[in-house]
């Protein structure tokens, strides 16, 4: 079924339960609908309390929903169980906000990349080595690094051990949790060259969430805005970017340098 | 004999920061040129380990213990801060961290807490702490101050918490503020508030602002005039226009062109040559 996307997710609904007899409370997301096309990239914005976080975790099925449908790769995602779902998962990589909390401080660059191979039923041995070898050059270092720990790294080099991690079981989905918001601006910009680079690489499909919208705009397909659980917003990028349905989407839009340079530039 | 208000409030030539470690002496700060007059927001943009937060630190008398400060000049309002640093840090100089949550005490609420540095720094009955305490949450924009003033910080969000992190800067009654990554634990849209709140601050109640960040959009949103920072040598510095549209040196022009509104959607973005601790900033240039 090469027609469908690689993920579909329908009316879905998530509501954190309060107690048992207190009222039921408003839905964290209410009701989202929307594609995710093979190949590309979907970001996922929204600011605190938007909803992005829980709709993410409910697709990494770390969360119940109330309602609706997730189907990944043409399948019925959301019933799949127990070790069904453990082996389905592995074709979601995961990378995180904050390198130095994903990381485990105690391993080498080597033994975290090794992990998931492990995890899955890998044998140790020479091909693993080789693999984690070529995971960390893709990546943009070089083997010098597969015996440092995550404290001799910078977050950075951090992050791209994570990405590395994210990807050693060759998944088809990458999950993006505010990648580079703990980054500075130059490294950021190194991280979002090398997602482009790793997508054109494995043909990758990814979600990248943030609460940045002119960040996710420079490397996404697709834009969905998120607010107080509702999606306000979902399109094609240049659709979102030149033409925000929403104040909010706009506001967002204009935030720093190029407003400003765009407002004053004397002619 | 007064200072006229074309002084400017905060002076500094040739600032330098060592600090000694067991490993050799760690040069944070080599050569920072600052100049910030009365009522300006100024901007010190720099990535990490450029030596902005530790020019900040400086000013404060914060630098750790066996450290040298060099300097040519390092002057707040006529006052050395070599040796005034510490006697001005709390009364003219305060300060805005990065993180809300980290700055506020989890176990004590915000009454408490705001009430701490009005009674260190007040001479107030105690009536009137609390009526100023009210008084300055208002003034930060937040909602409802009788309830904040009885929240605990796990209470707010961070948008709020730092709000009341601001109030307390303008509890001890300080004019110049050092606001250090103020906004960067913060979503875009609540900073652009935080932000917006900072420049209506300054303007209603006469403050000086030192703004630190890596986050050349902040630069554009709240501030003045603006210093970058490159290795811990200021490299260029004035008005945040001029520098946003004609960035002289090679250092700024590659900030600006890692933000990913630079170039057209997809498109490479520019990556900055060299680390922070090359030894010679202009050998990259």
């Amino acid at each position: 079924m090469t027609g469908s996307p690689l993920l579909e997710v329908t009316d879905l609904l998530i509501r954190y339960r309060a107690g048992l007899f207190a009222p039921r409370p408003k839905p964290a997301v209410n009701g989202a609908s929307f594609r995710l096309e093979r190949g590309t990239t979907l970001g996922i914005v929204g600011e605190s309390g938007s909803g992005k976080t829980s709709l993410l975790r409910a697709i990494l099925r770390l969360l119940p929903v109330e309602s609706g449908a997730i189907r990944l790769e043409g399948r019925d995602w959301l019933a799949l169980h127990g070790r069904a779902l453990r082996r389905a998962r592995q074709g979601i990589g995961v990378v995180s906000q904050n390198p130095f909390l994903s990381l485990s401080p105690r391993l080498t660059v080597a033994e975290i990349l090794a992990e998931p191979m492990l995890a899955a039923g890998h044998r140790p041995g020479p091909q693993i080595r080789d693999r984690i070898a070529a995971l960390l050059s893709d990546c943009g270092l070089p083997a010098a690094f597969l015996d440092r720990r995550a404290r001799e790294l910078s977050g950075g080099q951090a992050q791209r051990v994570a990405i590395a991690r994210a990807l050693a079981l060759e998944p088809r989905l990458l999950v993006l949790d505010e990648p580079t918001s703990a980054l500075d601006v130059s490294v950021q910009a190194q991280i979002l060259n090398l997602l482009s680079d790793l997508r054109e690489r494995h043909e990758l499909s990814m979600l990248f969430v943030t609460h940045n919208l002119k960040v996710v705009a420079h490397v996404a397909d697709s834009l969905l805005v998120m607010r107080r659980g509702d999606v306000v917003e979902f399109g094609p990028t240049e659709q979102v970017v030149h033409a925000p349905a929403q104040p909010y989407t706009r506001e967002l839009l204009s935030f720093g340098v190029h407003s400003r340079t765009a407002r004053k530039e004397p002619s | 004999m007064p200072l006229s208000d074309t002084t400017p409030l905060l002076e500094i030539r040739g600032l330098s920061v060592t600090i000694p470690t067991p490993e050799g002496d760690v040069h944070a700060v080599r050569a920072v040129d600052l100049e910030i007059g009365r009522g300006d927001i100024h901007g010190l943009i720099g990535e990490s380990g450029s030596g902005k937060t530790m020019t900040g630190m400086a000013m404060l008398g914060l630098v750790p213990k066996g450290s040298r400060i060099g300097a040519g000049r390092f002057h707040f309002d006529g006052q050395d801060l070599r040796q005034q640093a510490g006697r001005l840090r709390g009364r003219r100089i305060g300060m805005i961290s990065q993180d809300p949550a980290a700055a506020l005490n989890p176990v004590l609420s915000i009454r408490r807490q705001i009430d701490d540095v009005l009674r260190t720094h007040r001479d107030l009955p105690r009536a009137a702490r609390r009526a100023e305490a009210l008084a300055l949450l208002a003034a930060t924009g937040l909602p409802d101050p009788e309830k904040v003033l009885r929240s605990y910080p796990h209470q707010l969000s961070g948008g709020m918490q730092q709000r009341v992190v601001i109030a307390q800067a303008l509890a001890t009654g300080a004019d110049f503020l050092i606001a250090d990554e103020p906004t960067t634990a913060l979503d875009v849209s609540v900073a652009m508030q935080v932000l917006a709140l900072l420049r209506r601050l300054v303007a209603e109640r006469n403050l000086t602002v030192l703004m630190i960040t890596h986050d050349m959009d902040v630069i554009a949103e709240a501030c003045d005039r603006v210093t970058v920072l490159y290795a811990g040598r200021s490299v260029e510095t004035g008005p945040v226009e001029e520098v946003l549209n004609r960035p002289a040196h090679r250092y700024t022009r590659a900030l600006l062109g890692a933000l990913p509104d630079a170039v057209p959607r997809g498109a490479r973005l520019a990556v900055v040559e060299g680390s922070f601790d090359d030894p010679d900033p202009e050998g990259a240039a």
